[in-house]
């Protein structure tokens, strides 16, 4: 108790305070413009900051990190474009409320959704930062191929209710994914000698282009004056009684996933998000409304991909293994001020961990206000006409991309995908799968070949935690279409009897408009 | 419809040329530079400096700590731009196409020394060096239950069970990588290296028992090592390490391997002699400013200066020694 009064007695401090104002500014700035991420942001801030004292430091590059987590949705669901990856579920459902209307009613979900999932992770943090880094411990390659099975399989819940190009698309992002020197002998693969390249294709440049850059050319060959209707309509901001209601079963679901993979080392925001909102769907009552502007889909994923951030920090401050890149930075700048991370420092340094999650609770709260508050402003912004507005964001993105690497490549990659998502649109092919099998064929090629490398098949067979988890992506794509048809079965069965066809539903609706 | 597509036609132009101005502007920003230095007012604008790793990693806190305390003797702001990729190689091709006028200098790692023979094009001659400014000796290190209690060990079971005990690294062609290699060689045993993707993973991968040992800097296992979780068989240098009392070098030991990262500073090939000297003369004095000194230390690895001749010297024997340790 004494460790908590001391800890959280240092952030009461006015130059404390005012970093993490700083840190909150700069964190929702970098956040909101899409290239930049939040590492990138504290890898730069981490130099000024060395030279500070540890807590007003880490007050610095925490409320960064906490607040680009929340900057990043408001592009999301406003342009479709994620600030950074952990935004990429956002997307999925923001967008389209957002086309309805009810923007103002997505930002208000997501930012609490995100407040939500970051205070639950934090809690985790606070009374469970030993035993969740033991969790992460326990994953090495055979545990984490498993884990990256498991992701692999909610490919089927993002593609949108079209299985087969969802597919298609799943097994374009793995192609993508071999693309860059082999993890395990370092040979290049079909890099075409391009030396930019051979780290893979990079990912942020993706993922700007086939949700941003695809969605503006789209609406360029589809825009009609007299049709348009622009999203500065921002319609009500407060979600009805219903629609909290809807939040509830999304956010234990999304907190649950999220505090799983965040703790694990190499694994962030952006995988939780999408596994999240595909478990999401799943155990929804309503999965049909996901991805066409769900309450539940936007809660699941912007919890999940905030609910890591808890255990992300601690296992870097109990292990001394960073849970994301972005911790492995705040973990450089830790070992240089003398804070020797690893289980030890709860019991030698306790009121650092409560200075830290006192940090972590401010820049929450805080950053939850000021995107509130900001939320008005922008309106102005998108009120603009909208071909001053592609510009706008056509060039933001460009120079986004631009600075993740300093790489033109990087700026080409943006624009191809850009073309590339908007074929796949108006031919229905979702993007998500694309990005998810870009993310995890990287981790579940590495990690296999490494488990094997280290021992065999046998190696990954041995885990007990591995199989487990390989039996259950079995189930999760064996058991629904088996269950379905059992359940047609009967109901036709049933249908004999009063002589009607309840099986086939009606083909979707074209959205896309062909002039 | 013809003026429906006229229409949208005039909404895309505007938006389209802006889109192709800025790609203009941004690969004008990339071949920035490049004006002829004039001898005698060096430097007379800023300086940039080339870092071919991710900002935030340990190369990037050495060449940004250094490159703030070269700005004072300097007298001018050096701006640090990372060209990341390629296990380094985007960066290093990066600087050794800029003009050797002294405005452009670079973070120059022991890969410069090292890709050229893992199929980079990457040639050490390239560059001019301004000298040495860290080290990062590798280290060996077992989960602390392990059977091996001594680096001897290690030796004896890798030779009664050749190619299964696995050791963990930091990723295929790394520097911790060619570390198992030279041990091998030198103890004549085969131990088998297991690239993980980062430090950070195959440390963890050691603690928690899934490979047999890990090969990595001394930052990356001092801390594991000083709570217990680790015991580090031997450094694989020719000094001991501050931050590992206790544990002897491989040398100590019986097994005469020293190999590890080190970080130098160079420019591209070709600097006029004067440039050169104000620049060299600039890094020594960063380099072993006490500022710089004791935010390495703390890091966990070595400030070490060497001269521009004198390491020069070494450069050439690591070029040499790599390009027989990577043979096939």
């Amino acid at each position: 108790m004494n460790a908590l009064a001391e800890g959280l007695g240092q952030i009461a401090d006015p130059t404390v305070l005012l970093c993490i104002l700083i840190g909150a500014l700069a964190g929702m700035l970098v956040g909101t413009f899409p290239g930049l991420t939040a590492t990138m942001a504290v890898a730069l801030a981490s130099a000024f900051t060395l030279s500070m004292d540890p807590i007003p430091g880490l007050a610095v590059l925490l409320t960064i990190y906490v607040a680009a987590n929340f900057g990043d949705r408001v592009p999301a669901i406003l342009i479709n474009t994620p600030g950074t990856p952990a935004s990429i579920c956002t997307t999925f459902d923001g967008y389209p409320m957002a086309k309805k209307g009810l923007a103002g009613v997505a930002l208000t979900v997501s930012a609490f959704a995100s407040a939500i999932g970051t205070f639950l992770g934090l809690i985790l943090l606070v009374v469970a930062a030993i035993p969740i880094s033991r969790l992460a411990l326990e994953f090495g390659p055979a545990e984490t191929f498993a884990l990256v099975v498991f992701g692999l399989t909610m490919m089927v819940g993002v593609s949108g209710g079209k299985i087969g190009k969802g597919l298609i698309a799943g097994a374009v992002g793995l192609a993508l994914a071999s693309v860059g020197r082999d993890p395990i002998t370092g040979t290049e693969r079909f890099t075409f000698g391009v030396l930019e390249l051979s780290d893979g294709i990079p990912f942020i440049a993706v993922i700007i282009g086939l949700f941003g850059i695809a969605d503006i050319l789209d609406q360029m060959l589809s825009y009609r004056a007299e049709k348009h209707t622009p999203i500065s309509n921002f319609g009500r901001w407060w979600p009805n009684r219903s629609e909290m209601k809807r939040m509830v079963k999304p956010l234990g679901i999304g907190t649950g996933i999220g505090a799983v993979v965040g703790a694990m080392p190499a694994a962030g925001g952006d995988i939780a998000g999408i596994m999240s909102w595909a478990a999401a769907k799943k155990a929804s009552k309503h999965p049909e409304e996901f991805g066409k502007g769900s309450i539940e889909g936007l809660t699941a994923g912007d919890t999940a991909s905030n609910a890591g951030i808890g255990p992300s920090v601690a296992t870097t401050l109990a292990l001394g293994i960073p849970g994301d890149s972005v911790m492995a930075v705040v973990l450089g700048s830790l070992i240089v001020w003398g804070i020797q991370p690893g289980p030890a420092l709860f019991t030698s340094q306790p009121d650092l961990v409560w200075s830290i999650a006192g940090i972590l609770a401010v820049a929450t709260v805080l950053t939850l206000g000021l995107s509130l508050l900001r939320l008005r402003g922008v309106t102005k912004l998108l009120e603009l006409k909208p071909h001053y507005l592609w510009t706008v964001i056509i060039v933001f993105c460009m120079v986004g991309t631009f600075a993740v690497n300093n790489s033109v490549i990087d700026v080409v990659v943006m624009l191809i995908f850009g073309v590339v998502g908007l074929f796949m649109r108006r031919h229905g092919f979702p993007a998500g799968p694309v990005v998810l099998g870009l993310i995890l064929g990287k981790l579940a090629e590495g990690n296999l070949r490494r488990a094997l490398e280290i021992g065999g098949p046998e190696n990954i067979l041995g885990s007990p935690i591995a199989v487990t988890i390989l039996l259950i992506s079995l189930a999760a794509v064996t058991l629904p279409p088996v269950i379905d048809r059992l359940r047609a079965r009967r109901a036709v069965r049933r249908a004999a009897s009063t002589s009607s066809n309840p099986t086939d539903q009606p083909l979707e609706q074209k959205e896309t408009t062909i002039s | 419809m013809n003026h429906n597509t006229r229409t949208r036609f005039r909404r895309i132009v505007p938006a389209a040329a802006a889109a192709a101005i800025a790609a203009v502007a941004l690969a004008g920003c990339a071949n920035r530079g490049g004006e002829a230095a004039q001898s005698g007012d060096f430097p007379s604008k800023s300086i940039t400096m080339v870092v071919p790793y991710q900002a935030g990693g340990a190369s990037d806190l050495s060449a940004r700590t250094l490159a703030a305390e070269m700005e004072k003797k300097l007298g001018q702001s050096i701006v640090v731009e990372n060209r990341v990729g390629g296990a380094g190689s985007v960066g290093l091709t990066y600087l050794s196409a800029r003009p050797a006028d002294g405005y452009t200098i670079g973070y120059l790692p022991v890969e410069t020394v090292m890709l050229g023979y893992q199929g980079y094009d990457i040639d050490p001659a390239r560059y001019d060096l301004l000298g040495q400014i860290v080290s990062v000796p590798a280290t060996i290190a077992v989960p602390a239950n392990s059977p091996y209690k001594t680096l001897q060990d290690l030796i004896d079971a890798a030779k009664a069970k050749p190619g299964t005990i696995t050791v963990a690294n930091s990723g295929a062609g790394s520097i911790w990588q060619a570390a198992t290699k030279a041990l091998n060689k030198t103890a004549g045993v085969e131990l088998k290296p297991v690239p993980f993707d980062g430090g950070a993973p195959a440390v963890n991968a050691a603690i928690a028992g899934q490979v047999d040992a890990v090969a990595a800097g001394v930052s990356e296992t001092s801390v594991a090592a000083a709570d217990g979780r680790l015991r580090v068989l031997a450094i694989l240098n020719d000094k001991a390490s501050a931050a590992l009392p206790g544990v002897a070098t491989a040398k100590e030991l019986g097994t005469d391997v020293s190999i590890g990262g080190w970080g130098a500073v160079g420019t591209p090939a070709g600097l006029p002699d004067d440039v050169r000297d104000e620049l060299a003369a600039a890094v020594k004095a960063a380099a072993e400013s006490e500022s710089f000194v004791s935010v390495i230390k703390k890091s966990g690895n070595l400030p070490v200066y060497e001269a521009p001749e004198a390491f020069q010297a070494f450069y050439d024997a690591e070029a040499k020694r790599f390009s027989t340790l990577f043979a096939k």
